[in-house]
Order: structure tokens, then C-alpha cells, then sequence
């Protein structure tokens, strides 16, 4: 479904132009033609016009930590649904974790879900298969015909990080399978809590998984990479000490790293609300992890932002904190829940903001995250003076646990362009062939 | 007589390999019988071969000398005496060479030390098997037309090159003849960044032949390594390490230092095939060791004379 081969022009005509990779900002037009960005200037014409006054233009998101459930619980997601929560979002590229039913740990499973992308999705989407076979930690998987296959990066997100020996020797292979790890890093041995081990935990006597769980596994993790050569990227960091020890080994290291919307903005105090919308994995954390977390984005120490998109049932969700299945949707509520939190409240720049949604990512990915002339026309229009409240009704994911549920935000997407197609309209232009 | 014992290749050069292998020529076309005669050599093997020791034996027993063989089984080293104690033993009692075979690296060495025979290493642990080594070469010099013919040549070494004893002493050999050599390999069966060797790491045979191999070298690989941790299954080290038909159409020499796991390292249908070196290079063995056991007891200065 998406293509680069889209033939019809399309002008953008008097958006505010605004993207770090390029340096452009302010209000010109943008030409799309063959599903490139043809030309950025003033007062072009076409014969297809989309006036976009009043709206920010920026290179698509990128998203690279979503869990779309496919196969498997189509009742929570699917690639439909998914694609268009993620085009909703402003997200116009997105990897799929493999902890699926069945997991994506052979071959055949990948290409299946390759061709069911090319079909179905509305935005660029890579599949990660699992590092290991059933995420298990023990046996690898074979990487190298996965890759053949069409996966992109391995990872066994979802599930924590193996012992030492075997992740080195996990990072080892897929170094020379020349597949990116992406790392959920988290200790078993010592996260066997339900929600971060702090204040509100112990006030309402829930087990604690401590901030070391994820610490320690980090270290070991970036330890690991810097010996191996391997290239990793550390997914959903959620400490301040995790996020130091990226800085720390960064130049030893092929290491980048993101941290979360929901990480950047709530904290372990929902915790006392004990709900089980509010359980998640690596839990909310104490506000100075969260203080961590901005500074480490504002300084670059954390590359980019990733939304850990994981929809749940309400059966999954509805339930006391403890027995309630850890996630947050992510893709639709990530940048207005960042602007409205972070830039809006002076933490952040609007400039970084982009870099570490569009520019950061799209740049591990290899498309997307610029507006050069020539580049896939993967954009995003963005109403930063809207203000919407985000509820059931306004999700497009087929599941609603979101944490952003109720709150009012400020900043709203409102057109999102894969490959010079519009693939998600709410500019009331009608400028795109689908809505 | 001076002796020496026979450890590594390593340290040995060009002139030196030229000494042995030209000996192992004369030695295989009948210009030298009966150098040992009057020798007595131990094969002491701590470690189960068949091959080497067979070789071995065949090497010294045609050169006229007289062979003990201990095995594991029926011997002291099932009694569990130490390697020392053994090999002392061996040369107290008047053993002329002891040929070493231990499951450690560094075993020959440390052997060696204990002893006033020579200690002819016939592989230690993952360290080193300098006479297979020697004997490949034997068997490529054969097939190209002297050590000269190696000159420029090049060698992929695939496999499990960190666990292998062979690839530690063929590199080195295939070096010192002048050849040039990648390695050809997962990085879980690698040195770190290719060891103290630095060598180019290619990721198949198919790229080792897009490099030009004139050879291809493969590694055993064991059983106890085929699945789980370094390797994810057999059919995916097939897909890029192993050697099959399609491969032979470049001319490339297929090497293996046995035994062969066939449909692993090499299909089934290549292993007898015009373009495997593979029978030539046990045929090698015997005149190859016969050199070595004649230039370690010192018996090769008595032809000389």
C-alpha cells in the first residue's frame, strides 16, 4: 500500500516549514511529485493545491517501538488499525515488535507479515523478528534467512534481556547477520514487581520492581555492544542512571537510544490511583527519573523518542493494577501529549522535539527524518493551536488504553503523508484520495 | 644428535617448512627408508583420534621404528595420572619422540618441558595441529605445483575458527607459503575482530569466492555447536558455510581436515569430488609426519649425512 511510485503532484502551499535536519523554518510551499519532495520555495502553483495556512509542516515520525498484535490479537490490533492509529499520530514509519502469536521468530513468519504490511499498511512499516527463538533467551534465531526474509532489526522486546553470555553471543551473530538489536533491557532476577519499587508502591503495598532492574541491564547491555561492534539501539529507557550510562558509553559503543512519551510526562504517582490503565513496562518512575529522562533528550544523550505503542483489550486493562497487563497505547496521543508537557511548558524546543520524533529516528531507520529536496515526501501537518481532549472516540486504535485518557492537549495532527499519498486528512481539504 | 621438539607453526618460516615438506617428498617417493630405525616413539593421545593417531603410527612404524601406543582406555591416563607424570614416564623409559595429543591448549608445551625426548604436538585442545597443517600444505603443493605455486594464492578458512586448533596452525602455514587468507564465519565462532590473526572476515562462501578463494578451507564444526548459542541451526550455517556443487564451478580446491560432517560443512556430493583435496590431504599425512619425526629426533641430520 505504500508506494514511492505515486504519481500525482501535489503543492503544500503557505505551511510553516519547519525541520532541524534541513534548518528550514518558515512559511513557504512544498511540491510533491513521484512521491518525492520535489521543490521547496515560494508561490508554487499545481493543479492540485492543498492550502495548509495556520499549519507546521515537519518530516514524518518516526516511530520504532510499536506493537501492532498481528498476528495473533487482531482484536487489539492490526496492521489496518495500527497504521492508521500510527498515521493518526503523525507517524509515518514504524517498526513491529515480534512478541506476537505466533511469535516472529522464523522466516516464513516474517515474509508473511511483510507481504500483509505491503498490503495493509498505511505507513512504512518494518518488522523486527525475535532475536531469539520463542524470545526465550536461549537458542538464536535465525537471523540471517530472517533478514533475507525482509525483517529489519532483531529484538525480544517484551521480555527482558538474557543472561550476559547469551546476549553477547546474540549481539555477536546479529552483527554479522548486519541486523540492529533493539534492546528492551530489564533484569529477571530482580524485576519481579508490577510497578516501579517506590513511594507509591509501598503505600499501596504492591510489588516493586526497582529502577536497578533496568540499570543493570542497561550496563550490561552497553557494555556488551561496545565489545561486540554490535549496532544497538536501547528501547524505552526509564531511569536517569540508565540514560547516563548511554552518555557515558555512547562514543565506545554503536549505541543509540529512546525513552517514551508516557515516560516523559506521567510518573509513579498514578500508581496510587491503582488502576490497571496505569500499569507498564519498565514501570512509571519517581518525577527526578522523569526530570532524567527530559534533560537526557534535551541534551541529545537519548537520540529519539519512541512510543512503545501496546494496545490492550479492556478485559486486559480493566482490572486491579496487579493482574492488569502492562501497556500504553502510544502513537496518537505522543507528540501533543510532548508539546503540550514539554514545549509548551518551556522544557523542551520545538526544534529538539522534531529531531528526536522525526529526524533522529527517521535517520536509524534510513528513510525519512528530512525535507530535502529529493527526499520521500514523508511529511506531517501539524495544528499546533488546536486543542483537543483525548477520548475514546478520538482514538482510531481498536483498543483505548491510553494514559492520556480524559486530558485535554494542545497540538493535533492533522494530515500525514507517506510516499507523496496522504494517508490520514483532517485539514477539511479533502486533498488526499483516503481520510 | 640434536633434537627439538615440534609444538607450533607459529614460530616456524618459510625455510623451515620448505626443510620438512621437501623431506616428506623424499619420504613418499622411497629416496629415504628406515630413518628411524632403532627409534622408539610414544604416541600418547589423551584425546580420541583416528586419523592423527593412525597416521602417526603408520609414519614411524614404515620409517623403522619401533611404536608404543597409549590410548585413553588401558593405560595410566585412565587411571587418571596427571599429564606430566605420563609423559616423564615415557621418557625415562627411553622414548626417542612422544607424540602429544591432549584435550588443552598448551599441553605440548608444557610436556616439553618435563622431558629430554622431543615432544611432537598432534593437536592441544583449540591451541594448535602443526603437522595437519603441514600436511594440507603438502597436499596443496602437490595440487599447485610446489610451495612457488602457493605464492599469491588465496585461502578462505570457513567455519569455527575460534574453537579449531587446525585453523590456528593453517593460517600461520598457509602465510608463511605466501598465501593470502580471509576468514569466513559467524563472529560467534570468531576471535574478537578476527583475533591476533587480522584478517579479512567474510559473511559466506559466496563472497569468500567473489574474493577470488582458490581454496576453500573448512572447519569442522561440533556437534555440541550446531544449535542454540552460536549457531541458530543447522540449516542456516548450510545456507552460507557450507560448500556445495554450484560452488565447484569457480575452480576453487575444497579442504577439510576430517572428519567431515557432510550436508554441514560440505554436501555430500562434493566430499569425493575432482575438486576436493580432501583424500589427498590424508594420503599426506604419513610421509609429512615421517619428516617431522625424522627432523625432531635428529635422525634427518644422519640422511643429510
Amino acid at each position: 500500500m505504500v508506494g514511492d511510485s505515486y504519481s500525482r503532484e501535489l503543492v503544500i502551499r503557505h505551511p510553516h516549514v519547519f525541520d532541524p535536519a534541513t534548518g528550514l523554518d518558515g512559511i513557504m510551499d512544498v511540491r510533491l511529485s513521484s512521491g518525492r519532495i520535489a521543490e521547496v520555495g515560494e508561490g508554487l502553483r499545481g493543479p492540485r493545491e492543498l492550502d495548509a495556512d495556520g499549519l507546521h509542516l515537519f518530516p514524518g515520525f518516526v516511530d520504532i517501538h510499536a506493537h501492532w498484535r498481528t498476528p495473533g490479537r487482531e482484536d487489539e490490533e492490526d496492521i489496518q488499525s495500527g497504521s492508521a492509529a500510527a498515521a493518526a499520530g503523525g507517524f509515518t514509519g514504524v517498526v513491529m515488535m515480534p512478541n506476537t502469536d505466533p511469535i516472529v521468530d522464523r522466516p516464513v513468519v516474517v515474509s508473511g507479515l511483510v507481504s500483509r504490511v505491503e498490503r495493509e499498511s498505511r505507513v512504512r512499516a518494518r518488522v523486527s523478528a525475535a532475536l531469539h527463538v520463542g524470545l526465550a533467551g536461549e537458542r538464536l534465531t535465525e537471523m540471517r534467512l530472517l533478514k533475507q526474509a525482509g525483517a529489519f532489526c532483531v529484538s525480544d522486546d517484551g521480555l527482558g534481556t538474557a543472561s550476559a553470555g547469551v546476549l553477547r553471543n546474540g549481539m555477536l551473530y546479529a552483527r554479522s547477520a548486519q541486523l540492529p538489536v533493539i534492546l528492551h533491557c530489564e533484569d529477571h532476577t530482580l524485576a519481579t514487581g508490577v510497578v516501579h519499587d517506590g513511594v507509591a508502591a509501598s503505600l499501596a503495598g504492591l510489588p516493586g520492581s526497582p529502577a536497578s532492574a533496568e540499570d543493570a541491564a542497561t550496563a550490561t547491555a552497553l557494555i556488551l555492544a561496545a565489545e561486540t561492534g554490535a549496532k544497538v539501539h536501547i528501547t524505552h529507557v526509564s531511569t536517569a542512571l540508565s540514560a547516563a550510562l548511554v552518555g557515558f558509553l555512547r562514543g565506545r559503543a554503536d549505541v543509540t537510544a529512546d525513552t517514551t512519551p508516557h515516560h516523559l510526562t506521567l510518573t509513579e504517582d498514578l500508581v496510587s490511583t491503582l488502576e490497571g490503565l496505569y500499569r507498564v513496562n519498565p514501570p512509571l518512575r519517581p518525577e527526578h527519573d522523569r526530570a532524567g529522562l527530559e534533560l537526557a533528550v534535551r541534551d541529545g544523550v537519548l537520540d529519539f523518542v519512541a512510543t512503545d505503542h501496546a494496545p490492550h483489550a479492556s478485559e486486559e486493562k480493566e482490572l486491579p493494577i496487579e493482574e492488569a497487563a502492562p501497556g500504553f497505547l502510544g502513537h496518537e496521543t505522543a507528540f501533543a501529549a510532548l508539546y503540550t508537557d514539554l514545549v509548551l511548558g518551556s522544557r523542551l524546543s520545538l526544534k529538539r522535539l522534531v529531531e528526536a520524533m522525526s529526524c533522529a529516528p527517521g535517520r536509524w531507520v534510513g528513510t525519512g527524518g528530512s525535507l530535502a529536496v529529493g527526499a520521500p515526501a514523508d511529511l506531517t501537518l501539524v495544528d499546533l493551536s488546536e486543542e483537543w481532549t483525548v477520548g475514546r472516540g478520538t482514538l482510531v486504535s481498536r483498543s483505548s488504553n491510553s494514559p492520556f485518557l480524559g486530558r485535554t492537549l494542545k497540538g493535533r495532527v492533522v494530515g500525514t503523508i507517506v510516499g507523496g499519498e496522504p494517508v490520514h486528512d483532517r485539514t477539511g481539504a479533502k486533498f488526499g484520495a483516503r481520510a | 644428535m640434536e633434537t627439538r621438539s615440534f609444538l607450533t607453526l607459529e614460530d616456524v618460516g618459510r625455510e623451515d617448512i620448505r626443510e620438512i615438506l621437501d623431506l616428506a617428498r623424499a619420504f613418499a617417493e622411497g629416496r629415504v627408508r628406515d630413518a628411524l630405525e632403532g627409534k622408539t616413539v610414544c604416541l600418547a593421545f589423551f584425546e580420541a583420534s583416528t586419523r592423527t593417531a593412525v597416521s602417526f603410527e603408520l609414519a614411524a612404524s614404515r620409517s623403522g621404528a619401533h611404536v608404543i601406543s597409549l590410548s585413553e582406555k588401558g593405560s595410566a591416563i585412565a587411571k587418571g595420572e596427571s599429564l606430566i607424570d605420563t609423559v616423564v614416564t615415557l621418557d625415562r623409559l627411553g622414548a626417542d619422540a612422544i607424540v602429544l595429543r591432549h584435550q588443552a591448549s598448551g599441553a605440548a608445551a608444557l610436556a616439553s618441558r618435563h622431558t629430554s625426548a622431543p615432544v611432537i604436538n598432534a593437536g592441544d585442545g583449540c591451541g594448535q595441529h602443526p603437522t595437519q597443517a603441514l600436511l594440507d600444505l603438502y597436499a596443496l603443493c602437490e595440487a599447485l605445483g610446489g610451495l612457488e605455486g602457493l605464492q599469491g594464492r588465496r585461502a578462505a578458512i570457513v567455519g569455527d575458527v575460534l574453537h579449531s586448533r587446525v585453523a590456528r596452525s593453517v593460517i600461520p602455514a598457509f602465510l608463511q607459503a605466501g598465501m593470502e587468507v580471509a576468514l569466513v564465519a559467524p563472529r560467534t565462532l570468531l576471535p574478537p575482530d578476527g583475533g591476533a590473526f587480522d584478517l579479512p572476515v567474510l559473511s559466506s562462501v559466496d563472497e569468500a569466492l567473489e574474493w577470488s578463494a582458490d581454496v576453500l578451507y573448512m572447519l569442522r564444526l561440533q556437534k555440541e555447536r550446531m544449535t542454540g548459542a552460536r549457531i541458530p541451526s543447522v540449516a542456516e550455517y548450510a545456507r552460507f558455510y557450507s560448500v556445495s556443487r554450484r560452488h565447484l564451478e569457480s575452480g576453487a580446491l575444497v579442504m577439510h581436515p576430517g572428519p567431515v560432517n557432510r550436508g554441514v560443512e560440505i554436501s555430500g556430493d562434493v566430499v569425493l569430488d575432482a575438486s576436493s583435496l580432501i583424500p589427498d590431504q590424508v594420503a599426506s599425512g604419513v610421509c609429512v609426519r615421517s619428516a617431522v619425526l625424522a627432523l625432531s629426533t635428529g635422525a634427518a641430520q644422519s640422511i643429510a649425512a
